[in-house]
């Protein structure tokens, strides 16, 4: 398949460039002296044979650039950079400047020697004279082949093929299925010959619902309330009671954060600068999941909120707008060029891989490798970002911002009279006279109180505003100082076909918006139900959340992919129905508990015959032991922290874009919190051994040890009772006997009367349970 | 489908066999040799092919150090100074428009090969024998931030895995109480700071550990290697309190492999806490290796290179730095005098003392020390005396691990702006120092995101022409 759309490609493109040819090489024959072909013969072709073949002849294994040198006409056509060559003038020939190594270096690996230069610009001045029977067919192919089917390439790979409408399959096992989606698992199993796992006990199942939808421990109290809650619909009810958390958006929202690369810091090549309001696109995210804001509504914020709702809609759009922008440290024009590309690969790969789960990017020096993405193609969304700034947008309304801006006037120009004031007296060279300093000390006192009672610093949003409607080029390998044909503004043609409209109504966005959450689009639903699942199973249904393409994995269960899919549009794109569907079902309910047999025959667990045991990301373990020592400060939204000790949740510590600026970094970074440079897939859990030098000596955990020791102290009275009520904060159960015999025997003391070293003992024994391995992982 | 399934003795039953001397023995050494029989990311990996170097030694010089005015002699800019030949008149950085600029550093010949090395680098230069200089390199683009990038990720975005990720996770490390990868510094961080030796998409094991050699202390050369409360008796009974209560929990979920991993880390960061004081601490070595040194900090860094490398750590980055400047040489700008006489005296001793140290122990053979920075500088002036950016052409060198000794490959024009024989672009010498290690450059790939990555891309060709 892959072969298929490579070759249909490389057809495409030299369509155009047959076409080019047509009209570029309509040469006549010109007859050169037998001397000149002499001199070619002697000194000219055998430097190209031997230096410029391997790369510029039609018997190249790739000819690079474009560029043919095995024939005269192929030398006046040039490559993708224009004409080689300008017989009679070889300043002016590209070719002669590149052998010279003054704008390209060719060839790459050596110059040629200088007599050799000398016979090639001395061949270029006499006219570039070429045999008239030694010319070497350029085999190119000509115009008129059959173009690009994008029907036909549309029904070739799963993922661009309509969202199907499935029924369940029917299964042997007709108890075990509580929702439909149990059926598409059970089915799989039963034709493999496994069977799912039991279901998870009470105590296992709060813990990850809880885990799973609001990112905390539930208490030790809500676990019993659970446990013993005999009422039919007892876990649904924990469900819809977690969903209506404030605190399920701030779970949520973090994946999506994921997603969008979202950072405090502003990145590009390097990451100098803060951006002060990042945080409110980060509560917009919050508040829209706690809303149950549809899916399709809250895409289309993101990509044109400020269109769609002109008051309120801006901040949705630091979705783009937060990213890296990438700015040339110099004044290179390369590199500014260069700087300007990047920016505009950040807004299309974060479109693409995070929405579409297509690597558009990889189109952006050359047609796509791997699936039906022509280079134009990228050039039609980039031109839509092109067509927009990033703005640091007041969000107040217009009396204020005018109060403001006014009250800023006014600062600026009494500070300038003072300026201008003491310039004066200094120019003069006298010493000023004692009413003059009391006049400018009287001004100066009068900007400090203008300054004191100015309206104070106006609420803003980093947005993404309009600024043309025009279509940009499609830049030759990727390098936008050298032009191709124009790249229309329209939508993605493997996922509409042929002619998609035109986008013409100013950037492009809201037509952009529209597209993306057409419900004829087959990717938009089956990514995020893809990326919903991951969440609650710890791994995707397509392993490649950000890659659907034919190098992507194949879904493991595609036709319940689709039902979930399908399902998701048809109820409104509601996320929190998907989540309930979900977790609904008895597969998320399965125990996670090892099976020999299941495992022998899939260990990586792709039939889905267990839950995942899973690690947990660094919010939720965070989040967990600021829970455990009663820190936990449950205020939301608002600016970030710039401390690991502020104990607020872990979404609300500032972030810098490298991972390397502010306080929080190191920690995160620590925990695998990924660097947020561009939009992340999954996050790599991993242990490492720093991880446990900071469990086990940092002071932030050693704090942590003393407050939770603190607590047991304050609420039970022996060791025994303080012992259970750390594992039942901790991790919501009792200790086993041997469990409690291993802390018994720790906290025991040579001399019970030692009051301090009984303290430190069970401060260590209090920071062994924060750093344990049950505490990091859910069942 | 499974890729997982272990033959014989599992990893779980493994750890169960060795939990009977928990607490009792401890089991810092016998979990070590398990781990690294099988699960550490960090174990040591065979290469593609029998390698020439074991392990790498990168002296970086962030900010472009001038090829004309250390390693790259050109007499023809005397007789030329002042005017501006074709060959030379390119687009720099800042575009400027100057004539050649002379040296203002005499050169002389050094060893039996007679090469001609600056006057700023007499210790460098008596070891000549011993190098093998590329003056042919090449990179993209003549902007710090993008051209560091390129040289230590082979990419102009900070978004890919560094050389030494790349160097680890190709062959694990050869010491489980040590970090695998050590960049170092003294006090300021190379432009681009912890993508230089960031592991990006490779698993976190991969990433480099960081050591300010300015202010380093060995007790904190890592982070949080010392418990402000207890001591080594103590920290080791909690240690085993810690692996007891996991291993308790591991015998319920049985082959999780990210419990036993934890374990293994766990207890590698308990060998960690005295190993990494012991070899960051320079006062055990000899007064005579001290002063062999001198006591620059970036010397510091180098004989902490050494000691790293001795005791089988994979890769070791010591960028120079200056009055806190993240791209030092970048002060040849205004100043080619200044500027490169005071960063080459800061470096020279303690880098010819490293590869003579190296020698007298037998580890050069087997260690390349590459020196180097992003590009170099142009051979025209900019202002009076500066030089502006050259990525045209520039020279790095190598020294031990399998290189030619006392060779130069390749060479820019006559006037030193332009590389034009057997040029090596960065994708070339990546290739070559992944070549040298053992490790073929197409190979060595990671697949993340739907596509397999290289530190090479899709580009590099094995400079086979340096390699002894």
């Amino acid at each position: 398949m892959t072969n298929r759309f490579f070759r249909a490609l490389v057809v495409a493109s030299l369509c155009v460039f047959g076409g080019r040819i047509a009209s570029a090489a309509d040469t006549k024959d010109e007859k050169f002296p037998p001397e000149q072909i002499e001199f070619f013969e002697k000194h000219v072709r055998p430097v190209l044979i031997e230096r410029c073949f391997k790369c510029h002849s039609s018997d190249a294994d790739e000819v690079e650039a474009g560029l043919l040198l095995d024939s005269r006409q192929a030398l006046l056509k040039g490559g993708e950079s224009g004409p080689a060559i300008v017989p009679g003038d070889p300043q002016k020939s590209l070719f002669i400047q590149s052998v010279r190594y003054l704008s390209f270096e060719m060839p790459p690996k050596g110059k040629l020697r200088p007599n050799e230069i000398a016979s090639l610009v001395k061949w270029v001045k006499m006219g570039a004279p070429w045999p008239k029977d030694g010319v070497i067919p350029v085999n190119v192919p000509t115009a008129g082949e059959k173009p690009l089917n994008w029907n036909t390439l549309r029904q070739a790979h799963w993922a661009f093929r309509p969202v199907g409408r499935i029924a369940p399959p029917n299964v042997d096992n007709a108890t075990w299925p509580k929702r439909d989606i149990d059926r598409f698992i059970l089915g799989r199993l039963e034709s493999s010959g496994l069977s799912p796992a039991p279901t998870a006990d009470r105590r296992v199942l709060i813990r990850r619902a809880y885990f799973d939808l609001i990112g905390l421990p539930p208490t030790p109290e809500e676990v019993d309330a659970f446990i013993s809650d005999s009422q039919p619909g007892a876990y649904a009810r924990l469900i819809d009671r977690l969903l209506a958390s404030p605190h399920y958006g701030e779970r949520w929202g973090r994946h999506w954060l994921d997603v969008a690369r979202y950072s405090d810091g502003f990145g590009g090549f390097i990451d100098g600068r803060g951006q002060p309001h990042a945080w409110r696109y980060r509560d917009w995210v919050i508040e829209a999941l706690n809303r149950d804001m549809p899916y399709d509504e809250f895409v289309r914020m993101q990509v044109a909120g400020d269109l769609i709702d002109k008051e309120h809609g801006a901040v949705a759009t630091g979705f783009f707008a937060l990213g890296p922008t990438y700015i040339s440290d110099g004044g290179d024009p390369v590199a500014k060029a260069q700087a300007m590309s990047e920016t505009l690969d950040d807004r299309v790969d974060t479109l693409t891989r995070g929405i579409l789960a297509l690597t558009v990017s990889c189109a952006r020096c050359h047609e796509h490798k791997f699936d039906p993405i022509p280079q134009l193609d990228y050039y039609s969304l980039a031109g839509v970002f092109n067509n927009t700034n990033v703005i640091i947008k007041p969000i107040a309304p217009q009396p204020v911002i005018d109060r403001y801006n006014k009250a800023q006037q006014v600062i600026r120009e009494h500070d300038a009279r003072i300026r201008t004031r003491e310039r004066e007296l200094k120019k003069d060279g006298r010493k000023p006279t004692a009413a003059e300093l009391d006049e400018l000390k009287k001004q100066r006192a009068e900007l400090d109180q203008l300054r004191k009672t100015a309206p104070p610093a106006l609420d803003s949003v980093h947005a993404l505003v309009e600024r043309g409607s025009a279509d940009m080029k499609l830049a030759l390998r990727g390098n936008l100082l050298r032009l191709g044909p124009t790249a229309p503004r329209r939508f993605l043609r493997i996922l509409t076909g042929e002619n998609p409209p035109k986008f013409t109504n100013g950037s492009g966005r809201l037509e952009l918006a529209d597209a993306i959450t057409s419900p004829d689009n087959p990717l938009t639903a089956r990514v995020f139900v893809n990326r919903v699942w991951m969440h609650h199973f710890g791994q995707a249904l397509v392993r490649t959340p950000s890659n659907f393409g034919t190098l992507g994995e194949k879904p493991t269960h595609p036709l319940l992919l689709d039902m979930l899919a399908s399902r998701f549009i048809e109820q409104g794109w509601s996320i929190k129905q998907l989540h309930r569907e979900i977790m609904l079902s008895a597969a998320y309910q399965m125990s996670s508990r090892y099976d020999e047999r299941s495992f022998r025959a899939d260990g990586d667990n792709r039939l889905i015959w267990r839950m995942n045991p899973r690690r947990l990301d660094v919010e939720a373990w965070r989040d967990a032991l600021l829970s455990a020592t009663g820190e936990l400060d449950r205020k939301q939204g608002g600016p970030p922290a710039n401390n690991i000790d502020v104990p607020r949740r872990t979404i609300y510590l500032k972030i810098s874009r490298n991972g390397d600026q502010v306080q929080p970094d190191g920690f995160m970074r620590l925990f695998d919190f990924p660097q947020m440079r561009a939009t992340v897939a999954q996050r790599t859990p991993g242990a490492v051994p720093q991880q446990y030098l900071f469990m086990m000596n940092n002071s932030y955990m050693l704090k942590r040890a003393e407050l939770f020791a603190a607590r047991l102290q304050k609420e039970r009275q022996t060791t025994e009772q303080q012992i259970d009520r750390a594992y039942r904060l901790l991790y919501g159960r009792l200790p086993t006997a041997e469990e409690k015999q291993i802390g018994l025997a720790y906290l025991k003391l040579d001399n019970p009367g030692d009051q301090s070293g009984r303290q430190k003992r069970l401060h260590q024994y209090a920071q062994v349970l924060l750093s344990s391995n049950e505490l990091m992982h859910i069942e | 489908m499974n890729d997982f399934n272990l033959p014989g003795v599992s990893r779980r039953q493994m750890l169960t066999r060795i939990g009977a001397g928990f607490g009792t023995l401890g089991m810092a050494g016998m979990l070590a040799e398990t781990a690294t029989a099988s699960v550490s990311p960090l174990a040591p990996k065979l290469p593609h092919f029998a390698p020439k170097a074991k392990r790498v030694i990168q002296l970086f010089m962030p900010g472009g150090p001038s090829q004309v005015d250390t390693f790259d002699h050109k007499p023809d800019l005397e007789k030329y100074a002042g005017q501006r030949p074709e060959s030379v008149n390119r687009k720099t950085l800042r575009n400027t428009k100057n004539g050649l600029m002379k040296s203002p550093f005499g050169f002389k010949q050094y060893g039996q090969c007679g090469k001609w090395v600056s006057d700023i680098f007499p210790h460098v230069a008596e070891m000549v024998d011993d190098i093998c200089f590329i003056h042919s390199m090449h990179t993209n683009i003549p902007e710090h931030a993008g051209a560091i990038m390129m040289a230590n990720l082979g990419h102009l975005q900070p978004n890919r895995p560094s050389m030494g990720s790349w160097l680890v996770y190709g062959l694990g490390t050869e010491n489980q109480d040590l970090p695998g990868f050590v960049a170092m510094s003294p006090r300021a961080q190379p432009r681009g700071k912890a993508a230089n030796w960031g592991n990006s998409f490779l698993p976190g094991a991969y990433n480099g550990c960081y050591v300010n050699v300015g202010q380093m202390h060995p007790e904190r050369a890592l982070r949080d290697l010392k418990n402000p409360l207890l001591q080594r008796g103590e920290l080791r009974e909690q240690a085993d309190l810690l692996a007891r209560l996991n291993k308790v929990h591991l015998k319920r979920h049985e082959k999780d492999q990210n419990l036993e991993a934890s374990i293994q880390a766990m207890e590698m960061a308990f060998r960690m806490q005295f190993a990494v004081p012991d070899v960051f601490d320079v006062s055990k070595e000899t007064k005579p290796t001290l002063e062999m040194y001198g006591d620059s900090e970036y010397a510091k860094g180098c004989l902490l290179a050494r000691r790293l490398v001795e005791r089988g750590v994979r890769m070791v980055q010591v960028s120079h730095s200056i009055d806190g400047y993240d791209i030092a040489w970048d002060t040849g700008h205004g100043d080619i005098v200044g500027g490169h006489a005071r960063l080459a005296k800061a470096c020279d001793q303690g880098i010819a003392a490293l590869l003579k140290d190296l020698k007298q122990r037998g580890m050069l053979d087997e260690t390349l020390v590459i020196w180097g920075g992003e590009f170099g500088r142009a051979p025209t002036s900019e202002g009076q005396k500066g030089r502006d950016h050259d990525h045209y052409g520039y020279t790095v060198w190598m020294a031990g691990g399998g290189v030619k000794a006392g060779y130069s490959h390749g060479a820019t024009c006559n006037f030193g702006l332009t590389a034009v024989e057997d040029r090596v672009h960065v994708h070339d010498l990546h290739a070559t120092i992944l070549h040298l290690m053992g490790l073929n450059h197409e190979k060595l790939t990671y697949r993340y995101s739907g596509r397999d990555y290289r530190l090479t891309d899709v580009h590099g060709e094995v400079v086979k022409e340096v390699i002894a």
